[in-house]
């Protein structure tokens, strides 16, 4: 009896799955709209965040790249390539914790499957970060950001984000349903992450001795893994193994824990 | 042909009794000492108790009974979204929830824009709200108001958007929650033929209300809920005269 539930839980999460990538349209076009939506009445649009972020990564850069006494030939595309990644990274795990309670009148009215949310959610993170490439330009223009055959794997390392992007915020999703507390635990926890994050910090000016903080920091890796096809060379082999390993620990997990409570979610809510 | 069986089903809510939800609560249970008495219990509601009916095509229901007795619930539970504890449903036929009409539509996007939206959620594919577009153009006689923004409408105007959209569709199993509603006064007759036409399409209608004659003219049977148990179902009749009992004996 107990196998027979168990198969059938999954077999509804499956089915779920597939129901919410059929839908690919609609969750496309909704997050776009999202997007628009939320800028329709200023003139810039989206183009808000690109320039605000634009004038943190030119102010700082030339403040941190002092400090740290580092040439901004190197800095500048290190800062500004990280800043870039940190806010795609931060706003889908931001995000994450409050994808069901904050489509709540959605899930209570109408049968959709619930995967469609988080598509939608982290698609539309994902819209935002294609407005804010457009911080790399000035870059390209006067600091020769390098650009070679080794750029086209950001292809990749967006895909490989994707997917982690969807699977860790299931997890993330049902557990800020059911423990509200979660939504601002993670938001505070993603402030810590950020500075042992290398993304201000060049990994070259850590000692040695610290770079456990590096190799043992999920977020590090799947940094260096956007981060290196943006400054022309590919990521280290550790990383892509990492990475990878993560990615399919987070397939495999999300979907045991998202088959074991789909259905308590409507209840949670 | 379309078909609701409902095999003793029952439907058990946990209430996170005020801050059970919260991981502190959690954390201190595991902790132990004196918090633990009242921490660990969750307050279980029975919403809906074994409940078992059938309803077959050309079945016009409709659920009456107190508040909390459990009439959205049992919508909710016919719409696919709790999935029951105990007991078993088993539905053929496509279903359309319409428990909210407004349900995304956004003040800040064009007419056009929500009814594209709009329609997606009600499971049309581009191609047809496309067609259909004109003809709720048509009806809402909104005109050029459609290309701005629907905050700038008034309230009546965007019911009668939402409405329109909303029975542009060919329901099978039909869910309503109350009665929609179509706005101005003038704009109702109109409405209710377009209403009556939406509602002939489907093949069952379940339609919870508070209104007992709206439920007289629409339905041709009732679910009598009390407290989570189906106390009757049948015939109007039979069924209006057990929930005014009910009234009697409270």
């Amino acid at each position: 009896m107990l196998k027979f539930s168990l198969s059938h839980n999954y077999r509804l999460a499956l089915i779920d799955l597939v129901d919410a990538l059929k839908s690919w349209r609609i969750w496309l076009l909704l997050a776009w709209h999202e997007v628009k939506l939320r800028y329709r009445r200023s003139t810039l649009g989206p183009f808000w965040i690109t320039l605000s972020m634009a004038i943190t990564i030119y102010t700082m850069g030339v403040l941190y790249g002092h400090l740290f006494k580092m040439d901004l030939a190197v800095y500048y595309p290190f800062l500004a390539t990280g800043i870039l990644g940190w806010n795609l990274i931060s706003l889908i795990v931001n995000d994450a914790t409050m994808t069901f309670v904050s489509v709540e009148q959605f899930i209570k009215q109408m049968k959709q499957p619930y995967l469609f949310f988080l598509f939608q959610s982290v698609t539309r993170n994902f819209i935002i970060f294609f407005h804010n490439i457009l911080v790399l330009v000035p870059l390209i223009l006067f600091f020769h950001l390098k650009i070679n055959i080794y750029t086209l794997f950001i292809f990749i390392s967006l895909l490989i984000l994707w997917i982690n992007a969807v699977s860790y915020s299931t997890i993330l999703a049902l557990l800020g349903t059911r423990f509200r507390d979660i939504p601002i635990l993670v938001a505070s926890l993603i402030q810590v992450v950020f500075f042992l994050t290398p993304i201000m910090w060049s990994p070259t000016i850590l000692p040695e001795r610290y770079h456990y903080i590096i190799a043992l920091n999920p977020f590090a890796q799947f940094m260096e893994l956007f981060r290196n096809p943006l400054l022309g060379t590919l990521p280290s082999n550790y990383t892509l193994i990492t990475t990878l390993g993560l990615t399919i620990l987070g397939i495999f997990s999300s979907f045991i824990i998202f088959s074991r409570y789909r259905a308590r979610i409507a209840y949670w809510l | 042909m379309a078909l609701i069986q409902l095999n003793s089903l029952s439907i058990d809510f946990p209430i996170y009794h005020l801050n059970a939800r919260s991981i502190r609560k959690r954390f201190l249970r595991l902790t132990g000492g004196a918090l633990r008495k009242e921490t660990t219990h969750t307050v279980i509601v029975k919403a809906l108790d074994n409940i078992s009916f059938t309803l077959e095509h050309g079945d016009r229901v409709g659920l009456i009974g107190h508040n909390g007795a459990g009439k959205s619930t049992l919508l909710r539970v016919l719409a696919k979204i709790y999935e029951p504890n105990h007991g078993a449903i088993h539905i053929q036929g496509r279903v359309s929830p319409l428990l909210n009409v407004m349900l995304g539509i956004n003040p800040e996007s064009t007419g056009y824009e929500n009814i594209l939206v709009r329609g997606l959620l009600l499971g049309l594919s581009q191609e047809e709200i496309k067609a259909k577009t004109q003809e709720i153009a048509e009806f809402t006689e909104l005109g050029e108001y459609l290309s701005v923004p629907i905050r700038t409408y008034s309230a009546g105007m965007q019911l009668r958007l939402a409405f329109a959209v909303a029975t542009c569709i060919k329901p099978e199993i039909l869910l309503m929650d109350e009665m929609i509603e179509a706005g101005d006064a003038n704009f109702k007759k109109k409405a209710e033929i377009r209403l009556t036409e939406f509602i002939e399409q489907s093949s069952i209608m379940v339609l919870a209300s508070h209104s007992n004659e709206t439920i007289k003219r629409l339905c041709n049977k009732v679910v009598l809920l009390e407290k989570g148990q189906l106390k009757y179902f049948g015939d109007l009749d039979e069924g209006f005269a057990r929930y005014n009992q009910l009234d009697s004996v409270n």
